[in-house]
C-alpha cells in the first residue's frame, strides 16, 4: 500500500510538533548539530583503526619493491631469505594467479593494467614484486635485504610531456604512453572562437600532491583453512570494491572474502581501492597456513608508493562576447599517469567534464591525455581532478573577464547553470543554488566595496586584493560498476532500540552520524535510539563506497528507505490493534499519533510492545536501496548524465600580498555551499572548513617533488601541510535548495570545497598586484619574479 | 641486549617492565601495556599524533626513550576521562565537533589539556601556538580552537560548582 509519511507531516501532526522544545538535539534531529554516534570513542582514544588492532599470532608483513624504475624482471631469489629463521611466508607473482585489477573496469575495461604482484615488468620505483612475512619487523626487514632480484634495466621516462614523444620508452602497449584519451566536443568551436570579440591562450599547471591521511595503509589478512575464507581488516573508504578486488584477484567468490572497516583515520581518496598490500596480507595468511599478517605503511611508504595526485598541465583557448557571454571554451589537459592506470579514467573524465556543471557553454572541445610515466601511481584524490581543473578553468575565467573590462562576478552570473536546466553533454541538473552562492559569498565578503580597489594594508607594501572561484560536484559516479547503489537495513529491537546498518564507510566525514539522523527523523524517533554498525562485507548491505561525495546522497537515500519501511511495518500493527486506516497514522517524536484525531496513542516503546506481543509475534526489519537515476556517460563525446544531483559553490579570498618578500597573507575566506539541506550544520560546516584548508595548503606549498621517478619530499618534514597557525578565517554560508531527490532534501559535500581555492587566490593576488601565477604551488619566488617582470615591463626593458 | 626493569607510572598505575634502552614510550605504551590510545603518523616528530603529557607538558612519544621517563607522571588520552565522565576537554572538542576521523584528536586534547592548565582562557593566538605541533587533516583547525576555548569555560564552571 503505498503511503506518503512525508506529507502527512505537513497536516495536523504540526499542533504534536510544536510540543518539542527546539533545544532538544535528539527528537527530529535532521537539520541539528547532534555530536558525532562514534564521538566518545574517539576523544577518549578507545575507538579501534585496524593499526591498533592485535590478533593472536599476527605476522608482520613487508612488500618486496623495486628498486629500479623501469626493468623487466629476469629473475627473484628469494632462498636466502626463506632460510632466515622467523621467516613464515614468501610470495610473488608465481604465488598468484597473474590476474590483473583495476579501478575503472566498467567504461573503462582497457585500463585494468596492475597485478597484485608483478611478474614479468616493473614500472615505477616501488612496484611490488612481492611480499614477505615474518615474527616481527626486524625479521621482515632482514628477509627483504636478502631477496635477489635480476632486472633487466629499459630506459626510463618521468616527464609526461617527454613520454608522449615518438621513441619514448614504453611502459604499457599504449601508443605514445597515453593510457587514456579523452576528446570531448560539443558545437562548433572554431567558429564560435572567430566569431568572439575576444580570446585569449593560458596554459596553467597543478602539480602533485600527496593524501597524507593521518593514518597510513594499515590492512590484517587472515586465512581460515577450515571454511577457505579469507578476512581482511583495512583502513579502507570503499570495503566493497576492495573485496571485488581481492576475489577477483584470488579467484574467490564474493561471499568468500569479507572486508572490514573499523574507524579509519581518513582517507580522501587514497584508500579507494584494493593496494598489492591487501592482497598480499591475505595470501602471505594463506601460505603461512593461517596466521594473520599485518602490513603497516610507515608515513614514508605512503607518500612513496600508495597514490598521488595527477599534475595536470592545462593549455586553453577561449573565447567571450563583449556582453560577457561565453563564446568557446577550447583546450588539452594532460595529466601525469605514474606507473599504472588507478582511477585515472574517471579523474581525467571529471578534470574535463565538471565544465559543464558550472558554464552553460554551446560550443566545447578539450582533448584529455593521461599520459604512463615511470613514477608512483596517481590516482584518486578529494576533487577527482576537479581540483586541477578549477585552477585552470577559474584562473581562465578570471582573466576573460578582465580581457573585456568585466567585473569577474558579474561575468559568472552571466554564464552560470541555473535550475533544472539539461547541459550541452545532457547533464540534468535540477536543484541548483550556483547563483545564491555567487551573491551571497560577494556581499559577505563586501565584494564591491574591495574589487578593483587598489587597497593597501598598515604598510604601502601590503596590497589587497580580492578573488572569486566558483564549482560544482557531483553525487556519485557510477565508476567500477554498472550500478552504485547503496543498501540500509534497520532492525528495531523489543526495547525500541534501533540499530542501523549500512554498507557506507565512515572515513571520518561523519557519514555514520548523518545517516543515523536520517533514520532517526524517518522513523520519528530520538536519535538517541540509533546504532549505526557499517562497512563489514558480510553483515551490512553493499555499498560502493565514500567518493564523490556521494554518501549523504545514495546511503542517505537508502537509509530513508529502510526507515520508512520499518516505520510501515510497526503502523500496519498498530492499525490493526486499534483497527483504524493506516493512512490515518503516523510516528512523531517518538509518540504513535492518529493524525486524524489529533491524538496520541502511544510511545514508540510501547508500540514496540505491542509488534512484539504474544498476539502480534513481529520482528521489525526495515530494508531500502537506492541506485541515483542517472545515464551511461559516453566517453568517446563526453554525452551523459553521470549523477542524481548536484552540488555548488562559490569561495572567495581576501589576500595581502607584500610586495618586498613575495607573502601572501590569506586575510579570510568565504564559501557558501549549495548543499541541498544541512542534515548536520556543524559537520557540514567542518567539511567545508578542512576541504578549504587542503585547498590553501595545495596553493601556497603542498607539492609532490620527483627525482629520477623517486620521490624527493616524502616525509612531514619536508612536505609542509596546513597547520593551526596560518589558517585564514573562514565563514561558511549554507545554502539549502532542498534538493527534490536528496534525503530531506540534502545533497553531498566535502569534496567540491576545496576545487575553486587555488584560483579564487590566485585571482585575489592578481586584483591586489596585477601578477598572475600560473603554476601550482604559488610561492614568494614566483610572486617576486612576476613583480620584477612587471617592473621591467612598465620600465620599458625587456629581461 | 640488556634489559632493566623500569617503573613507569602511567595514568596513576605503576608498571615494572623490563625494558632495552632504545625503546621508545610510544613503543612501550601500545605495544607491551596495550594503550593503543596514543597514535602515530610519521615517526618523526613532525604530526603530534603522540603526544602524552610528562608532569603536565606535552612531550612527543614517538622520541621519548621510556627508560628516560622513568618515575615521571606519564597521561595518556585513557588517564584524562574518569569512569564514564569526559574530562571538559573531551566534551568540549565532542560537542563542538571538532572531531572528524580522530586520529589526531588524542594529542590535541592532551595538549590542548596541557595549555588550559597554565591558561584556562586562552586568546586565539595562543591555542593555535599550542596546537600547532598537530596535524590534523581533516577539519581545518577552526573548530578546535573553538572547542579549546569552550573547554576553557566548561572547566572554570566545573570549578564554580565544586
Amino acid at each position: 500500500m503505498p503511503v506518503n509519511l512525508s506529507q502527512r507531516r505537513n497536516g495536523k501532526a504540526n499542533s504534536l510538533m510544536k510540543n518539542i522544545p527546539p533545544e532538544d538535539l535528539y527528537v527530529n534531529p535532521v537539520g541539528k548539530s547532534v555530536a558525532r554516534i562514534d564521538g566518545r570513542g574517539l576523544v577518549t582514544g578507545q575507538a579501534k583503526y585496524v593499526y591498533d588492532l592485535k590478533l593472536p599470532g599476527m605476522l608482520t608483513g613487508k612488500m618486496i619493491r623495486s628498486h629500479v624504475p623501469h626493468a623487466l624482471i629476469r629473475n627473484i631469489d628469494t632462498s636466502a631469505a626463506e632460510k632466515l629463521p622467523g621467516v613464515k611466508a614468501i610470495i610473488t607473482a608465481k604465488d598468484t594467479y597473474n590476474i590483473k585489477f583495476g579501478s575503472n573496469e566498467f567504461f573503462f575495461p582497457h585500463t585494468v593494467d596492475q597485478m597484485a604482484l608483478e611478474a614479468d615488468k616493473v614500472r615505477y620505483i616501488g612496484d611490488e614484486i612481492g611480499a614477505v612475512a615474518a615474527i616481527d619487523e626486524d625479521t621482515a626487514e632482514a628477509a627483504l635485504k636478502l631477496i635477489k632480484i635480476d632486472y633487466e634495466p629499459l630506459p626510463a621516462v618521468f616527464d609526461m610531456m617527454e613520454a608522449m614523444k615518438p621513441g619514448a620508452p614504453l611502459i604499457h602497449q599504449a601508443m605514445g604512453n597515453i593510457g587514456v584519451l579523452l576528446p570531448v566536443n560539443f558545437g562548433n568551436p572554431d567558429r564560435a572562437l572567430k566569431e568572439a570579440d575576444y580570446v585569449r591562450e593560458d596554459t596553467f599547471y597543478a602539480s602533485s600532491a600527496a593524501h597524507c591521511c593521518l593514518e597510513p595503509h594499515n590492512s590484517i589478512g587472515q586465512w581460515e583453512s577450515f571454511s577457505d575464507k579469507i578476512t581482511l581488516w583495512t583502513s579502507t573508504q570503499a570495503p566493497f570494491k576492495v573485496r571485488e578486488a581481492l576475489a577477483k584477484t584470488l579467484r574467490m567468490s564474493l561471499n568468500d572474502v569479507r572486508v572490514i572497516k573499523l574507524a579509519v583515520g581518513g582517507g580522501f581518496g587514497g584508500k579507494l581501492e584494493m593496494l598489492p598490500m591487501d592482497f598480499a596480507a591475505c595470501l602471505l595468511s594463506k601460505k603461512s597456513g593461517g596466521l594473520p599478517v599485518k602490513i603497516c605503511y610507515s608515513r614514508e611508504e605512503e607518500f612513496a608508493f600508495s597514490r598521488r595526485k595527477h599534475a595536470m598541465l592545462y593549455k586553453l583557448k577561449s573565447g567571450v562576447k563583449k556582453d560577457g557571454s561565453l563564446s568557446a571554451i577550447t583546450g588539452e589537459v594532460f595529466a601525469d599517469g605514474g606507473g599504472y592506470c588507478s582511477y585515472g579514467p574517471t579523474v581525467l573524465a571529471a578534470a574535463i567534464m565538471r565544465i559543464f556543471m558550472v558554464y552553460k557553454i554551446q560550443h566545447f572541445r578539450i582533448t584529455g591525455y593521461r599520459i604512463y610515466t615511470n613514477t608512483p601511481i596517481s590516482g584518486a584524490i578529494r576533487g577527482f581532478g576537479g581540483v586541477q581543473s578549477g585552477f585552470a578553468i577559474e584562473s581562465h575565467m578570471d582573466l576573460l573577464a578582465r580581457g573585456i573590462g568585466m567585473d569577474p562576478v558579474e561575468f559568472r552570473l552571466r554564464n552560470i547553470t541555473s535550475p533544472n536546466m539539461t547541459t550541452i553533454n545532457k547533464m540534468k541538473i535540477t536543484s541548483n543554488g550556483l547563483k545564491e552562492c555567487i551573491t551571497q559569498s560577494t556581499e559577505a565578503a563586501g565584494w564591491t566595496d574591495k574589487h578593483g580597489k587598489k587597497l593597501t594594508g598598515r604598510e604601502k607594501h601590503l596590497k589587497r586584493g580580492i578573488g572569486i572561484g566558483i564549482a560544482a560536484d557531483v553525487m556519485g559516479s557510477k565508476m567500477y560498476k554498472s550500478h552504485e547503489s547503496a543498501g540500509s537495513i534497520i532492525k528495531i529491537e523489543e526495547d525500541g532500540s534501533v540499530y542501523l546498518f549500512t554498507g557506507a564507510a565512515d572515513t571520518g566525514q561523519g557519514s555514520n552520524t548523518a545517516l543515523s539522523q536520517i533514520a532517526a527523523q524517518a522513523l520519528g524517533v530520538s536519535f538517541k535510539r540509533i546504532k549505526c554498525r557499517a562497512a563489514d562485507t558480510e553483515i551490512t548491505p553493499f555499498d560502493t563506497g565514500s567518493f564523490a561525495s556521494r554518501v549523504t546522497f545514495i546511503a542517505g537515500n537508502a537509509t530513508l528507505r529502510a526507515a520508512k519501511d520499518a516505520k510501515l511495518q510497526i503502523l500496519k500493527i498498530v492499525a490493526e490493534e486499534y483497527k483504524c486506516d493506516i493512512n490515518h497514522l503516523d510516528i512523531i517524536a517518538e509518540n504513535v499519533i492518529n493524525l486524524e484525531e489529533d491524538v496520541v496513542l502511544m510511545n514508540f516503546d510501547k508500540a514496540l510492545d505491542l509488534c512484539y506481543s504474544f498476539e502480534y509475534g513481529q520482528q521489525i526489519i526495515g530494508k531500502g536501496t537506492y541506485n541515483p537515476t542517472t545515464t551511461p556517460v559516453d566517453f568517446r563525446t563526453g554525452e551523459g548524465n553521470v549523477s542524481g544531483s548536484y552540488g555548488f559553490e562559490a569561495q572567495i579570498a581576501e589576500v595581502e600580498v607584500n610586495t618586498e618578500t613575495g607573502e601572501v597573507r590569506v586575510m579570510k575566506m568565504w564559501d557558501a555551499h549549495d548543499i541541498g539541506k544541512a542534515i548536520n550544520p556543524s559537520s557540514v560546516e567542518s567539511q567545508i572548513e578542512g576541504s578549504l584548508a587542503m585547498g590553501i595548503g595545495y596553493t601556497f606549498y603542498e607539492d609532490l617533488q620527483f627525482k629520477e621517478g623517486r620521490v624527493a619530499n616524502g616525509t612531514f618534514s619536508q612536505y609542509r601541510l596546513p597547520r593551526a597557525y596560518g589558517i585564514p578565517p573562514i565563514e561558511t554560508i549554507l545554502i539549502e535548495t532542498n534538493d527534490p531527490q536528496g534525503p530531506f532534501g540534502a545533497k553531498g559535500m566535502g569534496e567540491a570545497s576545496l576545487l575553486p581555492t587555488a584560483a579564487a587566490i590566485a585571482n585575489a593576488i592578481h586584483d591586489a598586484v596585477d601578477v598572475r601565477i600560473k603554476d601550482l604551488p604559488i610561492t614568494p619566488q614566483k610572486i617576486l619574479k612576476a613583480l620584477e617582470e612587471q617592473k621591467s615591463k612598465k620600465e620599458g626593458r625587456s629581461l | 641486549m640488556d634489559k632493566k626493569l623500569t617503573t613507569l607510572h602511567i595514568n596513576k598505575t605503576k608498571y615494572q617492565l623490563p625494558l632495552e634502552g632504545h625503546e621508545t614510550l610510544l613503543e612501550v605504551l601500545r605495544d607491551q601495556i596495550g594503550l593503543t590510545g596514543t597514535k602515530s603518523a610519521c615517526s618523526e616528530a613532525e604530526c603530534g599524533a603522540c603526544t602524552v603529557l610528562i608532569d603536565g607538558q606535552s612531550v612527543l612519544s614517538c622520541i621519548t626513550l621510556a627508560c628516560d621517563v622513568e618515575g615521571r607522571d606519564i597521561l595518556t588520552i585513557e588517564g584524562l576521562s574518569q569512569n564514564e565522565e569526559l574530562h571538559p576537554v573531551q566534551q568540549a572538542f565532542l560537542e563542538k565537533g571538532a572531531v572528524q576521523c580522530g586520529f589526531c584528536i588524542p594529542g590535541m586534547i592532551l595538549s590542548s589539556h596541557a595549555l588550559l592548565s597554565e591558561n584556562p582562557q586562552p586568546e586565539t593566538e595562543q591555542i593555535q601556538k599550542s596546537i600547532d605541533g598537530h596535524i590534523c587533516r581533516c577539519a581545518g583547525y577552526h573548530k578546535m580552537i573553538d572547542a579549546v576555548k569552550y573547554a576553557g569555560e566548561l572547566i572554570a564552571k566545573k570549578e564554580r560548582e565544586s
